[in-house]
């Protein structure tokens, strides 16, 4: 998968998740863009994208992602 | 020592700021820090020198054992509960002692006293095992660095808490320019008319009614009193952290955030966005997530998943981990009750607000007023918890601010606790509880910034007439 797929599949799970058709997603998105993305939102969507990916996260990685790009790069290297 | 004596305004201050800029090295600048930050803390009670030495050693030792180890998450288990141990013993031991001892129909007991500051320098220590645990972050080699980290002493007693991954950076590489001293004097003395003008005067009020037998005041009264323990407690402790943060900027040092006008907040969970920020983005990144990750990886929540679906699950994680993280935030800040049954009553307003959606940004102004007034009752209530003797106490109390209470004799009434000055007070206290005197502050004008300045000068004198002449000057975070 390149970049562009991950981030239209994450785009997906956080529309999901937060139960709104209409968030806009980019690379350069951060939580506080979200509305509602809190510290229980964020284990949700780390636990959906984990088993939709099927890798995991280390917990420095759960702690420390700064934007939706950084959880592209982290995906990728565990999926190659 | 306290910020606001004049001991250390006078004396200490002075001279640290003069010998440490006589300096140009760095390294004798942190080493000279460190040594006034070790005068600071055994200035107060130097037999706690010890037990502050004993959790940077650990801290020291135990990183270094991390970084090469190969069983990195056991290593770091075993100088975690090291450093844990000092605090339970000193902080919980006798609490728990005495509740066993309950169980058993028997009396025990053990006093310690307090360290100064235990809490806030383990809860840093934690922080730096945890962080070279994760990989995040380098062991410091440095000795002297390390011990820079844990004890410097704008936030060695009564925090921020500063997480190591935040500030490891700036011990070896950090500008001290005279815009961030200019800021830093500034923002300290603010932090200090804070406390010495509004948290004391509040405080005196606060004392006076929550000493009160129940049954000598009516429900105006307790209103009058759970107001203002909710003022002193936060120019208390946002004063503190204000100077705190003032004093690192003063040796080039940026000390994260602590508060940002929390009592503006519509809902429980945007109050702990706002509120004691450095404690609840700890307890975030160290339990709170380690929690939750590993109850996700749990049977029992694959199995709510498997037959109750993925919102049950949510549902159940979000409980269970609320639950350990909120016991634990309230049980963080004493050995008591009250304090526990006030971690969970966030805790519980914070389930609340999820699971109803409670506090999202709405259009209307009406909604937003009401979820306004929502949270404001909520954690004035929740002040009253914090700051009752026990439980009991803190029941009695708020059924009398409800008029629950029927059999009174109310020897002081209303007036004699609301004198001008109380007015003039609360007045200042509610005003600056908004974030516009932020936007005052910064306003880019050499003219009105001169004004300021007059103001933050006139602050300043008050304060220190106020110490001179007042001798009521606790810090609640102390306790801690």
């Amino acid at each position: 998968m390149d970049r562009k797929e991950i981030l239209k599949k994450i785009t997906e799970i956080i529309r999901d998740v937060f139960d709104d058709d209409k968030i806009d997603i980019s690379e350069e998105t951060v939580a506080a863009d979200v509305e509602g993305w809190d510290s229980l939102t964020h284990i949700t969507l780390i636990g959906t994208i984990e088993d939709e990916f099927n890798i995991k996260f280390a917990m420095k990685d759960v702690v420390n992602m700064k934007n939706v790009g950084e959880m592209i790069d982290l995906i990728i290297k565990q999926t190659d | 020592m306290l910020f606001s004596s004049l001991t250390f305004l006078f004396f200490f201050l002075p001279m640290t700021i003069i010998v440490y800029y006589t300096e140009t090295r760095r390294i004798i600048r942190n080493m000279f820090l460190l040594f006034a930050s070790v005068l600071f803390y055994a200035w107060g009670d130097i037999r706690y020198l010890p037990i502050l030495f004993s959790t940077v050693f650990i801290s020291y030792i135990g990183a270094i054992f991390i970084e090469r180890s190969n069983h990195k998450q056991s290593t770091a288990a075993v100088f975690i509960l090291l450093d844990l141990s000092m605090l339970f013993y000193f902080k919980y031991a006798g609490f728990f002692l005495e509740n066993i001892g309950l169980l058993f129909h028997r009396e025990w007991s053990l006093k310690l006293v307090l360290p100064l500051g235990i809490s806030f320098y383990t809860f840093q220590a934690l922080s730096y095992l945890i962080d070279v645990c994760r990989g995040g972050v380098k062991a410091q080699h440095n000795f002297f660095n390390l011990s820079l980290y844990i004890c410097f002493f704008p936030q060695l007693i009564a925090g921020p808490i500063v997480k190591y991954h935040d500030i490891a950076d700036q011990i070896d590489d950090r500008k001290e320019t005279t815009d961030a001293f200019y800021y830093g004097f500034r923002r300290f003395i603010i932090g200090l008319a804070k406390k010495v003008l509004i948290a004391n005067a509040s405080g005196e009020i606060a004392d006076k009614i929550f000493a009160l037998p129940i049954a000598e005041f009516d429900a105006p009264i307790a209103w009058l009193g759970a107001m203002a323990y909710t003022f002193q407690i936060y120019y208390d402790f946002s004063g503190y952290s204000d100077m705190a943060i003032g004093l690192g900027a003063l040796f080039g040092f940026r000390i994260p955030e602590n508060f940002n006008y929390p009592y503006i907040s519509k809902s429980i969970s945007e109050f702990w966005r706002r509120w004691h920020i450095s404690l609840g983005t700890w307890f975030k990144e160290y339990l709170f997530y380690p929690v939750s990750v590993s109850l996700m990886n749990s049977r029992a929540y694959r199995l709510i998943k498997k037959h109750f679906g993925k919102k049950t699950a949510g549902v159940f994680l979000s409980i269970v981990a609320l639950t350990i993280v909120w016991g634990a935030t309230g049980l963080w800040h004493g050995a008591a009750w009250t304090f526990i049954v006030w971690g969970l009553y966030n805790g519980f307003f914070i389930l609340f607000e999820l699971l109803t959606g409670w506090g999202k940004t709405k259009k209307s102004k009406l909604l937003s007023a009401i979820q306004h007034l929502y949270a404001v009752f909520v954690f004035v209530i929740s002040f009253v918890i914090f700051r009752s003797e026990s439980c009991n106490h803190a029941l009695h109390y708020i059924q009398n601010m409800f008029g629950l209470i029927k059999e009174h004799t109310v020897y002081l009434k209303l007036p004699y606790y609301l004198n001008h000055y109380n007015i003039l007070i609360f007045t200042l206290a509610f005003l600056f509880s908004f974030p516009i005197f932020k936007d005052i502050l910064n306003v880019k004008n050499k003219y009105y910034q001169t004004i300021i300045n007059i103001f933050i000068m006139i602050a300043f004198s008050l304060s220190v007439f106020e110490l001179t002449a007042n001798t009521f000057n606790p810090f609640i975070y102390f306790r801690f």
